[in-house]
């Protein structure tokens, strides 16, 4: 168990120090110059120039990315050009309505797919199979941004349920949540269309496994096989799904904060890249993919304690 | 004794016929195993429409997606507008079928990209084992730690946005799935007896390469491929609904459904229409992806369900 | 053979699996084959003959799509096939119980061994967790496990391949079944370790009467342990007898073919051995007639063997019978 999660840090630090490479790069090594991107199409070579020098993209690259490597290392990603202020502290600012939408989100779908996914492989072929994976084919082909718009549509102009607005200025915990609803929900449905078909092939694959029909062969209660036994070996690959959807799930939290105008780090985004504030979308960047692979990690040491076979690597 | 050598000859025949027949009742057996799957042929026949619409597009649009018109701005559905127009006066069923070009090309290049890269990356990992792979694993699981459209996102940003940033930064965001897909293929066959024992009756490792591993790669790869190009689609969608992809005033179905957004309780026929659209084709993808899934050998769904 | 009452009646058991509506492959064609009380019998054939699915059918629990289509399945004297699932459930595992081939995989990976043994006990019995602790160690060490108190605790990837095989065994005979259905218990293990297994086998089957089915590959096994034999061949059984009279004169060719096979200590040390010509049959393609005529040294060719497909028939009394029509030949050919 102790060499699984030395294991499991490892290669967190490694991937830590992987993913601000490829953040530095991607923004620095592409084709293109970000000083000339910034300053749009109306630039003069020496305000290129200018800014080349003060964001120090003159010095040589390994140089630029030892002192990079070394901010970030200090919690330094660099600072907002339009407001001034640190990247990172901009960047935290809009996360907690950006956390609500994705957590909230995430709880849906996992309460959704999860039972459906197993239901369906469970009952395959059956016509409940056949509803929920039609359905849930429509859901991971709708784009999401389509579904906010078509709940907007319908739940908040033909039935006037819920507000458009994804967000609220009221202090009021209630009425934000009652703002919550509607995106939630619709990122939900989408990342558990995505989670009941990974679960379905998941659980396919465990029920198929020669112990399960040794467990029946031994007259154990199918309610107890799948219920008890074949969840927890399906366990490991339905939490990777997971793993992977929560990755799935930013990038649409990204799109619904823009369908339903939700304040949060989706627009802040945005609004950096419009501005060409490209500090501001590398310090967003790299915080989400840090989020994904400490999510990642937390669900690498669970694999441990439910399956015993990984603890010994 | 010479009875005994008839009879084996007899079964030379025999087993050489038999041979001849199970072959061709292989080959009939591996059509109808695609044929059989409804699914595979609802997304070909859907994909194969769409490509015909977008190659044929000038011809069957009523009008040009660009031609504005001031004083026929969101009119509703009629005989002469059947999706109605937009907030420009622009024939939104013209910029539909229009729209479904880029679509289609961001499909096709982030597969095609993705396809080429990835299985070569994979396979180098798979097949030459030690640091290299590891280098490689450890980059590729770097890669998948962005989600793919925060990536995409991201790489827009840093080039502005165009076509082909759009398809350089959805293919960098999943050409590392397709080489983890390819890698692990290659893990699987290295070991298996036939290649160490074509390597025994002196193949060269291109022909080994030729005869064996791609025929056995080739259906996971292409089923990963597929979901590529599925989610190419939405996030080209996506992008360009955040006004980040391709300019206006060239239709994509990402930008008309932004375009609608505004005219929503008024004309919601246009980003309905739009959304069915790409919804349409991220279906018949992923239809071919799942139906080759299930016709293939159900062993590979090992490998490809985990990483999609 | 002694006079024993039957515990298994299997009769007319046929089972496919449906390609499409209306049609399908027949993977156990109209078998039928008897068990007396604490008696051996030995299933043979090659891999795919259809030993394994018979089993499997009758006891309910073939993969679907596989589904039987006929016959009935007697077990002391209630057809199985027709209980209710509640009933079905009760018996198996209970008074009739099954040792898989592969240990390591017909052991669940994430529960430790003792665990899955308690599961099987409180699925019968109304008995409290700790109880049935209790009992697993005991099993545990009635299959003589060393050290039952440590080893309950232990996963299935923690125990050698004999030590699984044992657990496994331990499980199925957790609840004292009456029949024992051994599936190729030892295939998967050492040669050292498959004796031992056996022996276990034996000496369960003898302290508490339970009859066996021991389903093989391996003649030699049947030879020291079978009190009779049933042979498959592609899903159908062609010979079954008591073990003395079908080891020295087998009345169905592929039976003879299958002798041919393997070396007897008294065939001298230069003298070939005699693989089967040809191949299995594919199931989805059987001929018309007899399924082994393609391959038959007495039968290839032969008009009537290509046109009718044999049912077992006494060879010649009720209890050697064999589905050759030229059995008498063969017999003929030995003297």
């Amino acid at each position: 168990m102790l060499r699984h999660a030395g294991h499991i840090f490892l290669r967190l630090a490694m991937t830590g120090v992987g993913i601000v490479t490829v953040a530095f790069f991607l923004m620095r090594a592409l084709p293109g110059d970000p000083a000339a991107t910034m300053l749009g199409d109306f630039a003069t070579v020496e305000s290129i120039a200018t800014l080349r020098a003060k964001l120090g993209l003159d010095e040589p690259v390994w140089w630029q990315y030892l002192l990079f490597l070394r901010h970030a290392a200090s919690g330094n990603l660099g600072s907002s050009v339009v407001t001034g202020q640190p990247a990172l502290v901009e960047v935290f600012a809009s996360l907690p309505p950006s956390a609500a939408l994705a957590l909230s989100g995430m709880a849906i779908a996992i309460a959704l797919g999860l039972p459906l996914g197993i239901v369906s492989a469970v009952r395959q072929g059956s016509w409940t199979d056949m509803i929920v994976m039609v359905v849930a084919l429509a859901g991971i082909s709708f784009p999401v941004f389509w579904i906010g718009l078509a709940s907007i549509l319908v739940f908040a102009h033909w039935i006037p349920m819920f507000p458009a607005l994804g967000a609220s200025n009221a202090t009021n915990w209630l009425t934000q949540l009652y703002h919550l609803v509607l995106p939630a929900t619709v990122l939900g449905i989408s990342v558990a269309a995505y989670i009941a078909r990974l679960t379905r092939s998941a659980m396919l694959e465990v029920l198929s496994q020669d112990y399960i029909r040794v467990a029946l062969a031994m007259g154990v209660p199918r309610r107890r096989v799948i219920g008890k036994l074949a969840l927890r070996n399906a366990l490991v690959p339905i939490l990777a799904v997971i793993g992977v959807t929560f990755a799935w799930s930013f990038g649409n939290a990204i799109l619904i904060e823009a369908v339903f105008s939700r304040p949060g780090l989706g627009s802040m985004l945005l609004k950096a890249i419009l501005a060409r504030d490209y500090q501001l979308v590398q310090a967003g960047v790299l915080v989400l993919a840090s989020a994904v692979v400490v999510i990642n990690t937390v669900l690498d040491l669970a694999y441990g304690i439910i399956d015993p076979r990984l603890r010994a690597l | 004794m010479s009875e005994q050598l008839e009879i084996d000859d007899a079964i030379g025949t025999l087993d050489a016929d038999g041979i001849r027949r199970e072959k061709r009742g292989r080959r009939a057996a591996t059509i109808r195993r695609f044929t059989s799957h409804p699914s595979l042929v609802v997304g070909t026949v859907v994909l194969l429409a769409l490509i015909a619409v977008a190659l044929l597009a000038p011809s069957i649009a009523p009008y040009s997606p660009t031609r504005t018109s001031l004083v026929n701005t969101l009119a509703p559905a009629s005989w002469a507008h059947p999706l109605g127009t937009d907030q420009f006066g622009r024939d939104v069923l013209s910029r539909l079928i229009h729209g479904t070009r880029v679509s289609l090309l961001v499909a096709f290049w982030v597969a095609a990209i993705s396809l080429s890269v990835g299985t070569v990356v994979g396979a180098i990992a798979g097949f030459t084992g030690g640091w290299v792979d590891r280098i490689i694993v450890l980059f590729n699981d770097i890669l998948m730690a962005f989600p793919g459209f925060l990536l995409a996102l991201a790489i827009v940003a840093a080039r502005g946005s165009s076509l082909d940033s759009i398809i350089l930064a959805v293919s960098i965001a999943y050409a590392p799935r397709v080489a983890a897909v390819m890698r692990s293929v290659a893990l699987t066959i290295r070991p298996r007896p036939f290649v160490e024992a074509s390597r025994a009756i002196g193949l060269t490792p291109t022909q080994i390469l030729l005869r064996h591993v791609v025929p056995n790669s080739l259906p996971p790869v292409i089923v990963v491929a597929t979901v590529s190009a599925a989610s190419a689609i939405l996030a080209e969608a996506g992008l360009s609904f955040l006004g980040l992809g391709v300019k206006p005033p060239t239709p994509t179905w990402g930008n008309i459904i932004a375009d609608g957004q505004t005219a929503i309780t008024t004309n919601p026929l246009i980003s309905i229409s739009a959304g069915l659209c790409i919804a349409a084709m991220v279906v018949a993808l992923n239809l071919i992806g799942d139906g080759l899934r299930d016709a293939l050998d159900p062993q590979m769904r090992r490998q490809t369900a985990r990483l999609l | 053979m002694k006079a024993r009452s039957t515990i298994l009646d299997i009769q007319g058991l046929t089972t496919t699996l449906p390609a499409r509506p209306g049609s399908g492959v027949t993977l156990v064609d109209d078998v039928s084959l008897t068990l007396a009380r604490g008696e051996t019998l030995a299933v043979v054939g090659e891999s795919g003959s259809g030993k394994t699915m018979t089993f499997l059918s009758a006891l309910g629990i073939a993969p679907p799509p596989i589904r039987v289509v006929a016959g009935v399945v007697l077990f002391e004297g209630v057809d199985l096939l027709t209980l209710s699932p509640a009933a079905l459930r009760e018996r198996r595992g209970a008074a009739i119980s099954m040792v898989f081939q592969d240990p390591l995989s017909a052991l669940n990976p994430v529960f430790p061994i003792g665990a899955q043994i308690v599961e099987v006990l409180r699925a019968h019995l109304p008995i409290g967790r700790r109880e049935a602790r209790e009992r697993a160690v005991a099993l545990l060490e009635r299959v003589h496990i060393p050290d039952p108190h440590r080893r309950v605790h232990d996963y299935p990837h923690q125990l050698s391949g004999g030590m699984r095989q044992r657990a496994l065994i331990a499980m199925a005979i957790a609840l004292g079944p009456r029949v024992l259905i051994a599936d190729e218990p030892t295939t998967a293990l050492d040669v050292t370790v498959q004796a031992q297994i056996l022996e276990l086998l034996a000496d369960l089957r003898d302290e508490s009467g339970m009859a066996l089915v021991l389903i093989t590959h391996d003649l030699g096994l049947v030879a020291r342990h079978a009190d009779r034999v049933a042979v498959f061949y592609a899903g159908r059984v062609v010979e079954q007898a008591a073990v003395e009279p079908l080891f020295a004169a087998p009345r169905h060719p592929y039976t003879v073919a299958l002798f041919r096979t393997i070396p007897h200590l008294d065939t001298p040390a230069d003298a070939e051995l005699t693989p089967i010509v040809g191949h299995p049959p594919n199931p989805a393609a059987l001929p018309p007639g007899c399924p082994f005529e393609p391959r038959c040294f007495v039968g290839r060719g032969r008009e009537e063997c290509r046109a009718t497909r044999p049912s077992l028939m006494p060879a010649p009394s009720a209890e050697h019978r064999s589905a050759c029509l030229h059995w008498p030949m063969l017999d003929a050919g030995k003297t």
